[in-house]
C-alpha cells in the first residue's frame, strides 16, 4: 500500500474508533435511560420516586390476575422472580395478556406501592413453535430451551 | 489479486461482468421467493402464541436484516473511496443508500403492524426501534447530502464520511435488545430439534425468504450501479460504442 493511502486509512479507522468509544461510553452513561421500563426489583430498591411517570416491566405472576365484576378494572403482580410489584389497570388488555406472560405498564406508583397503569403492551419472547408442538412440550412436561423470563 | 481489485473497480469491467450474473441472479429469485413466500403464507403452521400474525415474519426479518447490512457496505464502499479513490465504489455507495433507507422503512412498517397486534401498540421508544429509527433517518440524510453537494468528487467524500460514522450505529441496532431492556424480544436461537422452541417448520422458510430477499436486493444493487455506471461514464468511448449498438439493433 501507498503511503499516503496507508495515512488516509489511517486517519479514519482513528476517527472511527475514536467516535465508537465516545458514542459507546455515553450510551454506557445513560444506560438507564436507554432501558424501555423498571424491573420489579428496581422499585424494590428504590430507585422510582411516587408519581414520576415510568414504564415497569416483567412476567404476570400465576395466579395473581384479579378481574373486577362490575367495571373494566383489573389487579395482578408483575415479578421478575426476585421481586413483585401490583399493577392495577383499567382498560384493555392486549391479546397476548394471561398469566407468565411478558407485560410492559405505563403509569406511576401509588404512595401505597401499587402501580397505576395508564397503559398496558403484552411482551413477545423469542420462541416461535405451532400450537402441536407447544402441545407435545407440555406433555412431556418440560420446555426445554425456555428462558425463564424477559429480563435477559 | 491486486490486478483483480483494480479490475473490479474498472465499471466497465463491472458493467460486461455484471451482465453475465444478471440471469441468474433473475431465476434464483424468482425460485426462492416463489418458493419462500408460498411456504410461509401457505404452510409454516399457526403460531401458539401468536396465530397467523407470525408470517409477517417472513417479510420483517428479512426487510430488517437486509437494511442493516447496506449500512456497512455503504461505509466500507466510503472508505474505498476515500482511501483508494475507487471509481466504482463510489457508484455502489451511491445506489446502496435508496435501497437502504426503503428496506429500513419496510423494516420499520412490517414491525410497527405486527407490534400494533402483538405488543398493543405499533411504536415504543425502545432502544431497537429508535436506534433503527435513527438509520433511516441517515439513509435520508446520506441521499440529501449528496444531492445538496454539486460537485461529485466533494459529495463522495462528504458522504463516505457520513456513511462511516452513521455505521456505528449498526452494532447498537443489533445488540440493543440485549444491552438494554426493551420492548423487542431479542434474536432466537434456532433448533435442529422439531420438538423445541423455534422448529425448522419455522425458520427454514425464514432462511429461504431471508435469501430471496437477499437475492433480490443485489439485483436492485446492480441495476442502480450500472445506471450510475452508464450515467457517469456517458463520454467515454465504450458508453458510446455501446448506446450506438443498441440503437443499431
Amino acid at each position: 500500500m501507498k503511503p499516503h493511502r496507508r495515512k488516509k486509512l489511517g486517519i479514519i479507522v482513528f476517527i472511527a474508533v475514536g467516535l465508537s468509544t465516545a458514542i459507546g461510553l455515553s450510551l454506557y452513561a445513560l444506560s438507564n435511560n436507554i432501558d424501555l421500563f423498571f424491573t420489579p426489583t428496581q422499585v424494590a430498591a428504590g430507585e422510582v420516586t411516587p408519581g414520576q411517570r415510568i414504564r415497569v416491566g416483567g412476567m404476570v405472576k400465576e395466579g395473581s390476575v384479579e378481574h373486577s365484576q362490575e367495571v373494566l378494572e383489573v389487579s395482578f403482580i408483575t415479578t421478575d422472580y426476585n421481586h413483585d410489584v401490583r399493577i392495577q389497570y383499567a382498560g384493555i388488555l392486549p391479546d397476548l395478556f394471561r398469566e407468565g406472560q411478558g407485560i410492559v405498564a405505563e403509569g406511576a406508583m401509588a404512595e401505597d406501592g401499587t402501580f397505576i397503569a395508564s397503559r398496558v403492551l403484552a411482551k413477545h419472547d423469542e420462541n416461535y413453535m405451532s400450537v402441536e408442538v407447544k402441545a407435545a412440550l407440555d406433555a412431556a412436561g418440560n420446555t426445554p430451551g425456555m428462558p425463564q423470563g424477559v429480563m435477559q | 489479486m491486486w490486478l483483480w481489485f483494480s479490475k473490479l473497480g474498472s465499471p466497465r469491467w463491472f458493467y460486461e461482468l455484471s451482465n453475465k450474473w444478471l440471469p441468474w441472479l433473475y431465476v434464483a429469485m424468482m425460485v426462492l421467493m416463489s418458493v419462500g413466500l408460498l411456504w410461509a403464507l401457505l404452510f409454516v403452521p399457526e403460531d401458539y402464541q401468536q396465530g397467523q400474525t407470525i408470517r409477517i415474519m417472513y417479510v420483517h426479518v428479512p426487510v430488517a436484516s437486509i437494511s442493516l447490512a447496506c449500512f456497512p457496505l455503504m461505509a466500507v464502499a466510503g472508505t474505498i473511496t476515500l482511501v483508494w479513490k475507487m471509481k466504482l465504489a463510489d457508484m455502489v455507495a451511491k445506489s446502496v443508500a435508496p435501497i437502504g433507507a426503503w428496506f429500513t422503512g419496510l423494516a420499520l412498517a412490517s414491525g410497527a403492524i405486527w407490534g400494533d397486534q402483538i405488543w398493543g401498540t405499533w411504536w415504543a421508544w425502545d432502544a431497537r426501534l429508535t436506534s433503527l429509527l435513527i438509520q433511516f433517518f441517515l439513509f435520508i440524510g446520506v441521499i440529501a447530502l449528496r444531492s445538496a453537494i454539486e460537485s461529485q468528487d466533494a459529495a463522495a467524500k462528504a458522504c463516505a464520511i457520513l456513511a462511516i460514522v452513521g455505521a456505528i450505529n449498526v452494532p447498537i441496532i443489533k445488540y440493543s435488545v440485549e444491552w438494554w431492556n426493551t420492548l423487542h424480544q431479542p434474536a432466537s436461537d434456532f433448533s435442529m430439534d422439531p420438538v423445541a422452541p423455534n422448529p425448522p417448520e419455522v425458520w427454514v422458510p425464514l432462511l429461504i425468504m431471508i435469501s430471496a430477499v437477499y437475492v433480490f436486493f443485489v439485483i436492485a444493487l446492480i441495476l442502480r450501479t450500472r445506471n450510475e455506471i452508464l450515467q457517469r461514464e456517458r463520454r467515454s468511448q465504450w458508453v458510446i460504442d455501446l448506446v450506438s449498438r443498441e440503437k443499431s439493433v
